[in-house]
């Protein structure tokens, strides 16, 4: 018989490992980003191209103002359903079908600790929202730019008389504060922050889900829940009204447990031309790094011990 | 076996249950095996399906966790990620990103074993040489038949030049020639001294390649040592003669008469497999079948 | 099978370590949450209330939308109902979706615009018009006793509910100065909320003109419009031709005053203390026309008060029309006017304009060769 010998061989084993390798998050990130390319998700450009040329024709006899509005509500509005919708249906996807094909067998026997895998594939995620948000962006700004330009020559067109340098100037303030203008961009980084806690949620969901529909409807319904929330509490308890136990309970456990999604809302703000201050993005960013830091440990928690 | 290096696998006393939803009783899956590999063996795992020899691996890899008992790589348990860092693994039906061409894929399992850029090219032209999918190399996986996703999986295991591989069930669904490929790659990599555990229903091949064999049915370990000894019916013995005349047989007879307890049972050419043997310890019959009737 | 199997293979201490991490840090979150909504409350980006009566505005997919970060398209999509609603003549509906559309987004101006106008102005006018084929007494009074005050009404209020949540904006106060203009006739209404609207940041220039127009058809207020129009008029890029009249009319005011007040030998002195004060001479003159009907006097008085450079060029319009009521000079007065209104015939009313064509014909001016050449329209 042979000799055993129990003396691990730490030193190769453990300077070779090291315990978070941003490189080995990035090749599944990467990964993850590539996989969705491949799927043709790209396509969607089309819809949108489609969407936001429609809205111009749609609004083709109505005042600049009008026109411009919708231009940018159905900008905004694509983008944030094609945000949440990459988000949720994305992680969804794609990690309960790497456990379903058992694609996740050869990953997590090479030496890849399992939390570098969730946040592998909520960043590959991220970035492919990011990227289309940022495609997306580009061709909303480009059709507002001509459009602004367009509205602006339509208007001095249909002036009586010649219009005087005043005239002009004071009709292109007008136009282009409802144009391209860089509070938009304050609204598409809102519109990314609440995919990203969107697809962190979807990632917690996917960590005990075991089916994609499964954990499409749950994290839907938690997005709902997290838009209702702050709304609802307005709803059942206006200010100064005093409400049974039971209801503020249920209320605050809602509150406690499920994110503000509403506080993300500031786009209908920004289309009617207010502006967001820099440090309330700044609170937006910090408060979605918390849900991504917080969701990524919770599934985290869950996947660590999961049973493959 | 070289003493400096520690045991390749170390698995004691491991029993891992499955709970049943809505019941009480559990699948037993693995019920206290225990067993150890010495690096540079070549070790077959077989069994019937659903004796637990996939559960016995993913333990060892840490894709679940241990009901009771250990199991060790290198010396090094196999709930820690750096246990991985030796080891190569090739699931049973492996499947991978379809949408990944060869080369890719071996280049994203090689950045997960952490491997340079440069290195990670040669290594991927080296190991599709290797399984010998040169030719399919910047096609997607999607078009890939089961033996070429069987010998891509393979190129995947190697690819962080590991020192112990898990197979399982390497050869299921390949034909014969792409077996007897697999078995010759077994069989360098046990010249490269590289310890290799493999799963297989295929007894003619554990036969061919493996140093040990232990026999697993209903989550036990039955049996398990060298194919020799194994081979061995061990309440019977062999005389084989060479030009023996048919005095000298009679002679044995009858000195086998005289003696009590002892009976002589058949007598010409000596010939058992492993198959007589593995029917003869798991009664013929496969859990799964059981389990249904 | 096995994946039902597998959904219960991670073990319940986990789910409970991971409710407790939520509920913590839940905790934790709760106060930098709200303080962020009420930042947000703060900044008008949370004026929509999902409270009843919201509830029964909206569909029931709007009323999700609107929650879900849609309120501005869903608004949009009350626009365009609303103006659907206005094709259809189906001002109920208008005055609704309106009310929708104002109510999620009320920031943007434009909806209060839009509603005032859909009701001051189309629905009133869609109803008047609607009167005039009436031959029903009783529905001819309900309509313009009740209907279409009740929609001016409307859209009044609109624009004042309006006014209040967009006090940055001029446009409102435009509007409702627009309405009590236009609508209601009513000069010192309008001044105000013209001038309310003229101060706002983002306000044309136009709105201060409309105010000092208003203001110049309030009686009693002359002292004050003068203020405003002469200062427009002496400071302004832009002369427009409502401002020419206001500033002629409110100086006639003034010349008028003058003459009614003071005695001619009060004028004189007058005149000779405040030298540059051209009205003076306007009055010493208008005082000779009256009374004394004397032209000569008359057209000396001007001749000094043209002199002075302050002076509107409609005075020099003024003096030639005086002339030519001398047919001695009517000829020689001609050759003036017709320079003045070959450059610059803004200065001339329409009263003038026939007294041109009056003078035209006196001189015999060959057809062809003749300023006015139809009915002195403009
Ligand atoms: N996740 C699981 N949940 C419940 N039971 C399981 C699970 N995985 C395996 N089992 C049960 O454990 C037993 C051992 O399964 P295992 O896959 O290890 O067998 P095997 O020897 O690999 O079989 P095969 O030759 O068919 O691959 C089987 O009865 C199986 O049904
Ligand atoms: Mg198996």
């Amino acid at each position: 018989m042979t000799v055993e010998n129990n003396e691990p061989i730490y030193n190769e084993l453990n300077s070779k490992f090291k315990l978070f390798s941003p490189s080995r998050v990035m090749a599944i990130a990467m990964n993850t980003f590539t996989q969705l390319v491949r799927m043709k998700v790209f396509y969607f450009l089309l819809i949108f191209s489609v969407l936001i040329i429609g809205a111009n024709v749609l609004f083709l006899n109505f005042t600049f103002e009008q026109e411009l509005k919708i231009l940018q509500d159905v900008s905004f509005g694509a983008m944030t359903l094609f945000a949440s919708i990459f988000s949720i249906v994305g992680t969804a996807l794609l990690i309960p079908k790497d456990i379903e094909d058992r694609t996740l067998y050869s990953i997590l026997t090479k030496p890849v600790p399992r939390f570098e895998y969730l946040i592998g594939k909520l960043l590959g995620i991220l970035f492919l929202v990011a990227v289309s948000l940022v495609l997306m962006s580009i061709l909303f700004f480009a059709v507002l730019f001509f459009r602004q330009h367009g509205i602006l020559a339509e208007e001095i067109n249909q002036m009586r008389g010649q219009p005087t340098a005043e005239q002009i100037s004071s009709l292109k303030e007008n136009i282009f504060a409802q144009g391209l203008r860089l509070e938009l961009i304050n609204g598409v980084v809102a519109v990314f922050l609440k995919a990203a806690v969107a697809a962190a949620i979807a990632l917690v969901v996917s960590t005990f889900a075991s089916s994609t529909l499964f954990t499409i409807i749950v994290s839907l319904v938690i997005y709902f829940i997290g838009h209702a929330q702050s709304m609802a509490l307005d709803y059942y308890f206006p200010e100064g009204d005093m409400h049974g136990a039971f209801q503020r309970f249920i209320a605050g456990i809602v509150a406690i447990i499920f994110p503000n999604l509403q506080i993300f809302n500031v786009v209908d703000g920004i289309v009617s031309g207010q502006s967001v201050p820099m440090s309330l993005m700044f609170r937006l960013t910090g408060l979605t790094g918390f849900y991504l830091f917080i969701y990524s440990f919770v599934s985290w928690v869950l996947f660590a011990k999961k049973e493959l | 076996m070289s003493k400096d290096l520690p045991t390749a696998v170390q698995i004691k006393n491991l029993t891992k249950t499955f709970p049943v939803p809505f019941k009480k009783e559990k699948v037993v899956a693995v019920d206290n095996l225990s067993l150890s590999v010495m690096p540079g063996e070549v070790y077959g795992l077989i069994g019937p399906n659903g004796s637990g020899k996939s559960t016995t691996m993913k333990v060892l890899l840490g894709l679940i966790s241990a009901t009771s008992g250990s199991s060790t790589v290198f010396g090094m348990s196999s709930t820690e990620t750096a246990s991985r860092g030796s080891v190569g693994f090739l699931p049973e039906n492996p499947y991978f990103y379809k949408y990944l061409t060869g080369a890719e894929t071996i280049a994203f399992y090689g950045k997960l074993c952490g491997l340079k850029r440069k290195v990670i090219k040669e290594r991927t032209s080296e190991l599709l040489n290797l399984v010998e999918l040169e030719g399919a190399r910047d096609r997607r996986l999607a078009g890939y038949s089961k033996g070429m996703l069987q010998r891509i999986g393979l190129a995947q295991a190697l690819v962080g030049r590991p020192k112990l591989v898990v197979l399982d069930e390497p050869t299921a669904g390949v034909d014969p020639a792409g077996s007897r490929k697999i078995r010759d790659l077994i069989m360098q990599l046990k010249d490269q001294g590289i310890t290799v555990i493999l799963s297989s229903h295929l007894l003619e091949q554990v036969q061919e390649v493996c140093d040990r064999v232990g026999i697993i049915f209903e989550g036990k370990l039955v049996r398990e040592g060298s194919l020799k000894t194994l081979i061995e019916i061990e309440d019977q013995t062999e005389i084989v003669l060479e030009n023996a005349g048919s005095d000298l047989l009679k002679k044995i007879t009858d000195l086998i008469n005289q003696e009590n307890g002892v009976n002589l049972i058949r007598s010409g050419r000596p010939r058992t497999t492993l198959e007589t043997l593995f029917l003869k310890e798991t009664g013929g019959e496969s859990k799964d079948v059981r389990n249904e009737s | 099978m096995i994946i039902l199997v597998k959904s219960k293979l991670f073990s319940y201490g986990r789910v409970l370590v991971s409710l407790a991490i939520l509920v913590v840090f839940g905790f934790l979150k709760i106060p930098f949450e709200s303080q962020t909504e009420q930042k947000l409350k703060d900044k008008g980006f949370r004026d929509w209330v999902p409270n009843m009566s919201a509830r029964e505005q909206l569909t029931q997919a709007s009323f999700i939308g609107a929650i879900g970060g849609f309120r501005s398209l869903v608004a949009s999509i009350y626009d365009l109902r609303a103006h659907e609603a206005f094709r259809d003549k189906d001002w109920g509906s208008v005055e609704r979706f309106r009310k929708v559309t104002t109510s999620l987004q009320p920031r943007f101006a434009k909806h209060w615009d839009l509603a005032a106008w859909d009701m001051a102005w189309n629905a009133y006018a869609y109803y008047r018009s609607k009167s005039e084929f009436s031959d029903d007494d009783l529905e001819l009074w309900r309509i313009e006793k009740m209907i279409m005050p009740s929609y001016l009404e409307k859209g009044l209020s609109f624009a004042k509910e309006g006014a209040k949540w967009t006090p940055e904006s001029y446009r409102l106060p435009m509007v409702i100065g627009d309405i009590y203009a236009q609508k209601y006739n009513n000069p010192k209404l309008a001044s105000e909320w013209y001038f309310k609207s003229s101060q706002a940041k983002d306000a044309p220039s136009y709105i201060y003109r409309a105010y000092a127009t208003q203001l110049a058809k309030c009686v009693g207020m002359e002292e004050e419009a003068y203020k405003v129009v002469s200062n427009l008029y002496n400071g302004g890029k832009v002369r427009t031709l409502t401002l020419r009249r206001d500033m002629e009319r409110l100086e006639a005011y003034f010349v008028n005053k003058l003459v009614q007040s003071n005695s001619i030998n009060e004028l004189k002195e007058m005149v000779k203390k405040e030298n540059s004060n051209y009205i003076i001479y306007d009055a010493i003159a208008t005082h000779y026309l009256g009374e004394e009907n004397n032209i000569s006097l008359a057209v000396n008085a001007y001749r000094e008060l043209v002199k002075n450079p302050k002076a509107p060029d409609f005075y020099r319009r003024k003096f030639a029309l005086l002339i030519a009521r001398d047919p001695a000079n009517e000829e020689r007065a001609y050759g003036l006017l017709k320079n003045m209104y070959l450059s610059t015939p803004q200065i001339f009313r329409r009263v003038d304009l026939i007294e041109l064509k009056k003078i035209e014909s006196n001189l015999n001016i060959p057809l062809n060769e003749k300023l006015i050449k139809s009915d002195a329209s403009r």
